[in-house]
């Protein structure tokens, strides 16, 4: 499949609905696919964005915690364009209402004031994320296309990934742009 | 008054034609030229604190605010060119990037057209998709929860005070104001206060006037965007004042009021008429109830209005009482029933004493709002007609001077320029003696005095209350001509009851018929009869003790008209459906008279309440 555009795509903390809503625009991935080469995504078996890179990636979901901070680093680091997908990719959205509790404070409470704690401690296993505050994508990475939602809809995905595979950046308007 | 000149301006150009004293911005909207705003109201003074409205003015030097900037002759605006559409996008980010506008948990935030938030529609139409700048991820801006009926989220809080200038303006109970300044500017109610300990009286005109979500009703949050509601121009049935309002239902239910901004009451509404009229009510009455065996039983409404029609042929006298609640029609087929059929004159309303209408020209809400001096004797308009209460003192804001006669405090002497005893302005006052002593420098009775701030007044409202001395209201007719009079009327419809004959007081008979509606009776004793007949919407201590229970529709059921403290005949819309088993009060009566073997017509009681 030469001269297609790859895309991959990965979520970050997020509630997977945006990838949902990608699914959403039904029959029209078979016109989709015949334009563009899709490659990694959470719903597929391919896990990672070949190290090759990719022209588009997608991101849906916020940064909280290290993790999620590796993949958005490794995403931006394996595409040209990188797509902030959904609300909490492109503003922070719902993850950011615990902004409010310090990440220290929220652990302490969690895993040692709990009434029903006895002796907790902290997990500290180097293998786990370290949590962060919530924040959106582009705090992280640089972003070069936005499309919120919560999620955007079916068409806003249709619309702006067949612009981005006609080699245009998208400029949502109308019904495409919704926020809410 | 003379008409403002006309002069010539240019707006994207359109030659328009401007009145001298106009804004640009309300040139431009007289020409139908939108020119997006946030602060902007078309209710309110124009504040110039949002910076969206910002147009290109020749010659001058940079962008300036068309919401307050004057007309001038040969003016040339622009309202649309790339700087100007710049700036009003950059205002936009820096807006949304200053607190919380995560839309997705707002309850204002909507698709494309839908939203009822002015924020986002303006960002929608802008084009933003994401924020330009990153608002502080940190920073929790607080939720004040602490009034019943609606809260203030400040993350949401766009700093353009609406809120402000409505509690200032229209509500003149200046509670709202700015903290701080610059980035940590905030809302604030009082001495920085939370709302709910404040000296808000929760009118609710600042949740009117709110363009975003920061302001939010807690009954009608998230049942309903505006697109999906239906808005019905009404009456409120909360007391005399008759506010016009729009009542917002979707599928037969209420879910808030908002004042109608054209009407007298110009928007404004008191607590009850917003907030409570929407509140849950106890359990409503939808099947007539016989009491057997000491026990309300569920019955038809055949077999209850045959007791009602044996026990009231059976009996001595009939007494009747009636709501002031009450439709005119309603009041009309109670007053038609005992007259015509049960002959009885035993009629009277639960509450709401009127007192003498005549005493001189009446004065309109609009008189009392724009009065130069307002007198009030007795009765208490802030504690009993709200609305008035506000529109009194916003006209004390204007300058208007204030005189009290009253033997009790009202919550407004502090404003009061003058405070008299009744006994002060009771006729006998003005006795040839008081005027001998006038003459000769000595005491002014109370009655000169008012007499004396109503000459030098131009525009001079009384506010009069109901019981007062016969005195007190002879000394009023003597007033000069040019004071217009209101009387503080406490039911709703108690000008339209007097108007058929009904007053308020005590009756008794060993029989009662109490036509309550949807009317409260916390704490009133129902008159003793031996055979009482309760027709209420809502259960209460009256229907539990009555024989007889009738169901009844709730005033926004009902389709009729009610007379407010100006005499002025205003429509009832039903606003809901009522449930199929609960007919209207004057059918109930036609079915009644046909069980006492006689005639009602339906058309006879409708000409009845038509004739006023």
């Amino acid at each position: 499949m030469p001269n297609k555009p790859t895309v991959a795509s990965d979520w970050l903390a997020g509630c997977a609905g945006c990838h949902m809503s990608l699914l959403d625009i039904d029959e029209r991935i078979v016109a989709l696919l015949e334009q563009v080469s899709l490659h990694a995504t959470p719903i597929t078996d391919l896990k990672h964005p070949p190290e090759s890179g990719v022209d588009v990636g997608i991101l849906e979901g916020c940064v909280n915690n290290s993790a999620g901070e590796r993949v958005a680093r490794q995403m931006r680091a394996r595409c040209k364009l990188l797509v902030a997908l959904g609300d909490c990719a492109v503003f922070g959205g719902v993850p950011t209402l615990r902004n409010g509790i310090s990440c220290r404070e929220a652990l302490r409470r969690a895993y040692i004031e709990t009434e029903s704690t006895a002796e907790g401690r902290i997990p500290n296993d180097p293998e786990l994320a370290v949590m962060q505050d919530a924040r959106a994508l582009d705090q992280v990475v640089p972003v070069d296309v936005y499309l919120p939602g919560c999620p955007p809809s079916a068409d806003a995905i249709f619309f702006a990934l067949t612009e981005l595979a006609a080699g245009r950046k998208p400029a949502l308007t109308g019904k495409n742009l919704d926020w809410h | 008054m003379n008409e403002p000149a006309l002069i010539q301006i240019t707006i994207d150009g359109r030659p328009v034609q401007a009145r001298v004293g106009q804004t640009v911005y309300e040139a431009a909207a007289a020409a139908g030229i939108h020119i997006p705003a946030l602060c902007y109201h078309p209710q309110l003074k124009p504040a110039g604190a949002c910076r969206i409205c910002l147009v290109e003015i020749e010659k001058q030097r940079a962008l300036q605010p068309s919401c307050t900037f004057p007309v001038a002759e040969g003016m040339v605006v622009r309202t649309d060119t790339p700087a100007v559409v710049a700036s009003r996008k950059a205002s936009l980010h820096m807006i949304f990037s200053e607190r919380t506008h995560y839309c997705m948990f707002c309850p204002a935030s909507g698709t494309g057209e839908t939203t009822d938030c002015e924020l986002q529609k303006l960002g929608y139409e802008h084009g933003l998709d994401c924020w330009a700048y990153a608002p502080n991820y940190r920073k929790q801006w607080p939720v004040d929860a602490t009034r019943k009926y609606f809260v203030m989220d400040h993350g949401r809080c766009i700093l353009c005070r609406r809120c402000v200038r409505a509690c200032e303006d229209i509500a003149a109970n200046h509670t709202l104001g700015v903290n701080q300044r610059g980035a940590r500017t905030m809302i604030c109610a009082d001495d920085d206060v939370p709302f709910g300990e404040s000296s808000c009286v929760s009118c609710g005109t600042c949740l009117q006037v709110c363009p975003t979500g920061a302001l939010h009703d807690r009954q009608s949050v998230y049942l309903g965007h505006e697109s999906q509601i239906k808005r019905t121009p009404a009456t409120c049935v909360g007391c005399a004042v008759g506010c016009s309002i729009h009542a917002i239902t979707r599928g037969n239910h209420l879910l808030r009021v908002e004042g109608d901004w054209d009407a007298p009451n110009g928007g404004l509404l008191c607590a009850a008429g917003r907030f409570e009229v929407v509140e849950p009510k106890s359990a409503r009455i939808l099947q007539p109830l016989v009491r057997r065996d000491g026990q309300p039983v569920e019955t038809t409404w055949d077999d209850a209005l045959t007791l009602i029609g044996t026990k009231f042929s059976e009996a001595h006298l009939v007494a009747g009482v009636a709501s002031p609640r009450l439709t005119t029609e309603s009041l009309a087929a109670f007053e038609c029933f005992f007259h015509d059929v049960l002959e009885s004159s035993e009629i009277g309303l639960l509450s709401g004493e009127v007192p003498p209408l005549d005493l001189g020209a009446t004065a309109s809400l609009r008189d009392v709002a724009e009065a130069d001096c307002i007198a009030i004797i007795g009765g208490n308009p802030l504690q009993n007609q709200k609305v008035l209460g506000h529109l009194i003192r916003r006209a004390l804001d204007n300058g208007a001077r204030l005189i009290l006669v009253n033997d009790e405090a009202t919550g407004i002497d502090a404003w009061a320029e003058m405070h008299l005893e009744l006994e002060d302005i009771s006729f006998h006052a003005a006795s040839p003696f008081e005027r001998l002593k006038t003459t000769y420098h000595l005491r002014v009775s109370g009655l000169l005095q008012l007499k004396k701030a109503i000459e030098s007044a131009r525009r001079p409202v009384l506010l009069y209350g109901s019981g007062l001395s016969s005195s007190v209201y002879a000394a009023l007719r003597t007033l000069p001509e040019q004071a217009r009079f209101l009387p503080l009327v406490k039911g709703a419809n108690a000008v339209g009851a007097a108007r058929l004959g009904i007053e308020a007081r005590p009756v008794r008979g060993d029989a009662l018929y109490v036509l309550l509606g949807d009317d409260q009776v916390d704490g009133l004793a129902l008159p003793q009869s031996e055979f009482t007949v309760v027709h209420a919407a809502v259960r209460s201590a009256w229907t539990d003790a009555a024989d007889v229970v009738l169901p009844s529709p709730t005033w926004a059921e009902q389709r009729g008209h009610v007379f407010n403290l100006e005499g002025r005949r205003l429509p009832v819309v039903p606003l809901l459906q009522p449930p199929a088993s609960v007919p209207a009060h004057g059918q109930t009566f036609v079915r009644l008279a046909e069980r006492m073997g006689q005639t009602l017509s339906p058309e006879a009681l409708a000409q009845l309440a038509v004739q006023e």
